[in-house]
């Protein structure tokens, strides 16, 4: 602000404001904002609590279409579902699934990770490529794959010239089978997350090293791993959960069969709620889903929060 | 969570009333409110909605809807699932009592589960009353093993014939064997009579080298690989389901004659079936035998019909029927698979639905729909001596063979309400002997573990 000489210094005449003030807004609308704001967040949370709470209370009744007035069992459901070779059959079906095409994704998805890392054309094609799988539908890859693995059509039998027996659906082979369709679908998912990590580090230590002599598998053992490793373990919680709760795909292809080899808890659990009509046992299979995948969770979430702290250098 | 997390969570939310909200076995029968003289436009001005999956018999049906309006008053919006998804939004809906759709397709087996809980209108009082059911309406025209087979009473031992009429045939399969006549005719052979020269038949057919192999029937891990072939020859071979003792009952698909078919079913799969056979469904089967890989294919005959025609596949024009290997005493036991129509005892508009499965299971809307073209097996008699015959029944040995075994053909499963459970686990078990289980103890484990689950 400028001030006009004229012989005399004169003291700025201050001027006096008004403070800011909000606007008149009634008190009643001030204090019901908070809570209005909170609606949508607390429909969200109750439509998630709301069919979790009603399937955990399913799981204490003995509640189904032949028995549609049910009453309270207590732990029956539990006991019959825990003391159920099938069950069991199944927990190691999951599991074996999970852990499988899970750290399969993960040395697929590095490695491709690393190939694209490398500037070309041919890499820029494959990264448009790569994310083809993932745009499609888990049951549509199932119908693709199960045309594929066809013993009298396929074409994976006539490139591999298997001829016409060799059956990818059998006993023997189905938990692979599917396991590879997984594979396919979800690779590039990890890659793509992976590749993010790795083109987001700093390039200083890598050309430091570079310059002290340092070999290319050294640098990405010992500089790249560490610090994309946060990344890494990301794609793991995302790929194992979901593995943990698989269905669609290994539905289509093998509905959980031969007999039940490929029978993952939700194929479990929709047996008996869907086909069955037992709601109570669905809901117990699903209850107990649950607690593996919260627990696993749980404990993925802890290793991630100190990788991430290691990669920051905030732990040795 | 994916499609079975949100299915078997939304199956008890959608009785979202509370538990046991679903269940409507209080509710009336609409059939009392209805007095005077028989109109069909009674219900004037009034719209149902029908849930429907994709089928010959509902493809047939889609273009004479027009008319049930025309006659009516009534209007139809007919919605339309696909077969997978079908029984998934049904038991759904249904378990909800929402009453949303107030007339859909139902598979016979499923009026065991549907019935108990009160979901399914009983539709004797309304067949029964004067007011509601025209004169010329003649149910007795409907096959009897049909119309049996949706009627029940729902107690257990108790055989099917007595109790509800819990939904009305409308179309229907026997299952028998087609066959590539051509390929038979150019060997000079003739399709086998018994069991035993039917296994030998189709070994002697498989030639795997050239993709081609004998017979082709279900395997997949489903209730539905059980009921068509499988059930068919069990049958005939003298094997039972269960049997009633008082008023339980006791599972036999253990016994020695069941034993021993189990054997020779599950070997003919291995020896000249499907290779990947445990994926089989009916499509698959009927794909086979229409592209010229399968030469036999033990399925409902229905289904198999519309691979013969001009242009629908490449063995279109070689296919011919065959009722299959007869049992030992030369009997032609067959199961059975009708679509019927059945309306849903939470609807608001029972009149007006009811209007509609008389007309759509009556005389003049089935003959109509036969010569469309694509309505195979019709469920009235009068309808397959008229219409289907002056049009459709011109394959070879169709109509003999449908005549052969008619009138052997019915439901040959004990009527439980557990039935999609055990006969899934019987799939499952038919499966395990074939990846090399001992089939004599698994059939034991499966007949305990079903003899618990039906009397539970």
């Amino acid at each position: 602000m400028s001030t006009t000489v004229t012989g005399r210094t004169q003291e700025p005449t201050p001027v006096k404001r008004e403070p800011d003030r909000p606007p008149s807004v009634p008190t009643w609308r001030r204090k019901a904002r908070p809570y209005l704001l909170s609606i949508p967040a607390v429909l969200i949370i109750a439509g998630i609590l709301y069919p979790f709470i009603l399937g955990s209370y399913y799981s204490v009744l003995n509640y189904s279409a032949i028995n549609p007035l049910p009453s309270f069992v207590g732990f029956d459901n539990f006991s019959r579902v825990l003391s159920d070779s099938r069950f069991w059959g199944s927990v190691r079906v999951t599991l074996v699934y999970a852990v499988v095409a899970t750290t399969v994704e993960m040395v697929l998805g590095i490695g491709i990770a690393l190939l694209l890392n490398r500037a070309s054309r041919i890499g820029k094609l494959f990264e448009r490529v790569l994310i083809l799988p993932l745009m499609v539908a888990p049951v549509i890859a199932g119908v693709i794959w199960g045309l594929m693995y066809n013993p009298q059509f396929g074409v994976i039998n006539h490139i591999f010239g298997l001829g016409s027996t060799f059956n990818w659906l059998s006993t023997d082979m189905a938990l692979w089978s599917v396991i590879l369709v997984d594979v396919w679908i979800f690779t590039p998912f990890v890659a793509i997350l992976v590749l993010a990590g790795i083109r987001s580090l700093p390039k200083e230590p890598f050309e430091a090293s570079e310059v002290d002599g340092a070999g290319w598998f050294y640098m990405f053992r010992r500089l790249m791993l560490p610090m994309i490793w946060p990344y890494i373990l990301v794609a793991v919680i995302f790929r194992f959960m979901d593995c943990l709760k698989i269905f669609d795909h290994v539905y289509v292809l093998t509905a959980g069969g031969p007999g039940a080899v490929t029978r993952t808890l939700q194929i479990g659990a929709y047996e008996d709620s869907i086909i069955n009509l037992n709601y109570s046992q669905g809901s117990t299979y699903m209850f107990l889903l649950w607690v593996l995948v919260f627990i696993t969770a749980r404990y993925l979430v802890s290793v991630l929060g100190k990788a991430q702290r290691r990669a920051a250098g905030a732990e040795g | 969570m994916g499609i079975a997390g949100g299915s078997a969570a939304l199956a008890p939310i959608l009785s979202a009333c509370g538990v046991g909200g679903g269940t409507t076995t209080d509710q009336e029968n609409g059939a009392e409110e209805v007095s005077g003289g028989f109109d069909w436009r009674k219900a004037e001005g009034e719209s149902i909605k029908i849930l429907q999956t994709p089928h010959p018999y509902q493809q047939s049906f889609q273009p004479l809807l027009e008319e049930f309006t025309e006659l009516t008053g009534i209007d139809v919006v007919a919605e339309l699932v696909p077969e997978a998804d079908y029984f998934t939004k049904l038991n759904t809906e249904l378990a909800g009592g929402s009453g949303e759709h107030d007339v859909f397709m139902l598979g016979a087996y499923f009026v065991w589960t549907y019935g108990p809980p009160g979901w399914l209108e009983d539709l004797s009082p309304w067949l029964e009353n004067s007011s509601a059911t025209s004169d010329e309406y003649d149910f007795e025209d409907i096959y009897e093993g049909l119309r049996m087979a949706t009627r029940w009473d729902f107690e257990k031992g108790s055989p099917l014939g007595s109790g509800g009429q819990w939904a009305i045939p409308w179309g229907f399969e026997t299952n028998v064997v087609a066959y590539n006549k051509a390929e038979f005719d150019r060997r000079g052979i003739k399709p086998a009579e018994t069991f035993d020269d039917f296994m030998q038949l189709a070994i002697d057919l498989t030639d795997r080298s050239e993709n081609r192999y004998g017979v082709t029937f279900r395997g997949s891990r489903s209730w539905a690989t059980i009921h068509p072939g499988f059930m068919s020859q069990f049958s005939r071979e003298g094997a039972v389901d269960y049997e009633v003792n008082g008023t339980e009952l006791v599972a036999a698909m253990n016994s020695e004659t069941a034993v021993d078919f189990t054997k020779k079913w599950v070997e003919l799969a291995k020896e000249a079936g499907p290779t990947s056979w445990t994926t089989y469904e009916y499509p698959d089967c009927t794909r086979d035998l229409g592209n010229g890989t399968a030469m036999m294919c033990y399925d409902a005959d229905s289904a198999t019909y519309p691979q013969n025609k001009p242009g629908a596949s490449q063995e279109a024009g070689n296919l011919a029927w065959h009722p299959g290997p007869a049992g030992p005493d030369g009997n032609y036991a067959t199961n059975l698979w009708t679509w019927s129509l059945a309306m849903n005892a939470a609807s608001q508009k029972k009149l007006a639905a009811w209007l509609f499965i008389q007309w759509a299971t009556g005389k003049e809307a089935m003959s109509d729909a036969v010569r469309e073209g694509a309505f195979a097996d019709p469920t009235r008699q009068s309808v397959f001596d008229g219409a289907f015959k002056e049009t459709l029944g011109d394959f070879p040995g169709y109509l003999e063979t449908f005549e052969t075994v008619i009138d052997s053909t019915s439901i040959q499963f004990t009527p439980q309400s557990r039935f999609f459970e055990t006969t899934e686990d019987w799939a499952v078990a038919l499966q395990d002997i074939y990846s090399g289980a001992d089939a004599k103890s698994r059939l034991d484990d499966l007949a305990a573990a079903s003899t618990d689950i039906v009397n539970s």
